[in-house]
């Protein structure tokens, strides 16, 4: 029989009560559909974590504005180019144990696990580009005014044919 | 996320999400969903774990390609292979709006109902 995937089954209960009293406040969205052009094999691909990821030679995410203002979030947004590994990056979220993703980026980010499937065939090509973005954003305005309207820029001039967007 | 991922179809760049809280995701909504059962920071699995990782990314990528409907969510199969205890890990330094709670219980309600002070 096919599971039904239980959302809570490894969050604390704070972040359980937090999550469902955010969806009973969400108003009701219109849903867009963008139908995929090509079959993946065909298809370049673009990763989109929330884990506040940055190339160590970028500007980190701030955390110390998060610090003294709990209630705010950096929305900026990083780029990380195809070939980045864990050696190259330094993770920024706040809200979740980071460790495992230092050692190994693929726990958040697959940039090694897409070019894997690049050389099977399974995917086209892994974009040149995937990005980050810090998903502890209670007010997320001028993310979407901003920050996503790049990523949207950058990964039409790549030409990308389908996103990944991974929260974590 | 779920709200970047609406703009960023809605702008014409089909998209999926790998999501733990998959509700969530889908209450902002997101199009296409693959839903996982793994702990928060590792949705694609352990480190070190390459097969595994790659098998959850090729599932999530499967399903955009087999999504028919939008906000279509697609359970995926995998087990989380370690411990209960491992997969609740939390961060060492408690989030600083959990240390302000845990100053003043009653900003709780706050981060519930979104009456924060935002910036303007």
């Amino acid at each position: 029989m096919a599971r039904t995937v239980d959302p809570y089954r490894f969050t604390t209960p704070g972040t359980k009560r937090v999550a469902q009293a955010w969806i009973r406040r969400e108003p009701p969205h219109d849903v867009p559909w963008t139908p995929l052009a090509k079959p993946l094999s065909e298809c370049v691909v673009a990763l989109v974590s929330s884990g506040a990821i940055a190339m160590r030679s970028d500007r980190p995410f701030d955390q110390e504005g998060e610090r003294r203002d709990p209630w705010w979030g950096d929305p900026s947004h990083r780029v990380l180019p195809r070939t980045a590994t864990a050696n190259d990056v330094a993770v920024y979220h706040l809200h979740v144990d980071v460790s495992h993703t230092e050692r190994d980026l693929n726990c958040m980010l697959p940039l090694e696990r897409l070019l894997d499937l690049e050389r099977e065939g399974i995917v086209g090509r892994s974009a040149p580009s995937h990005y980050s973005f810090q998903g502890y954003l209670l007010d997320a305005r001028e993310f979407l005014a901003t920050s996503v309207p790049a990523m949207i820029r950058s990964m039409k001039s790549e030409g990308v044919d389908l996103a990944l967007l991974v929260p974590v | 996320m779920g709200l970047a991922q609406a703009s960023i179809e809605a702008a014409g760049i089909p998209t999926v999400s790998l999501s733990l809280i998959w509700e969530l995701t889908r209450s902002a909504g997101a199009p296409r969903i693959a839903a996982i059962e793994y702990p928060m920071g590792r949705p694609f699995g352990a480190a070190g774990d390459a097969a595994g990782q790659r098998n959850v990314l090729r599932a999530a990528l499967e399903a955009a390609a087999a999504a028919k409907t939008p906000g279509e969510v697609a359970h995926l199969p995998f087990e989380w292979p370690a411990s209960l205890a491992d997969a609740q890990q939390e961060p060492k330094e408690p989030p600083p709006v959990m240390q302000l709670i845990a100053r003043q219980p009653a900003m709780f309600l706050k981060l519930l109902t979104g009456t924060f002070p935002r910036r303007s």
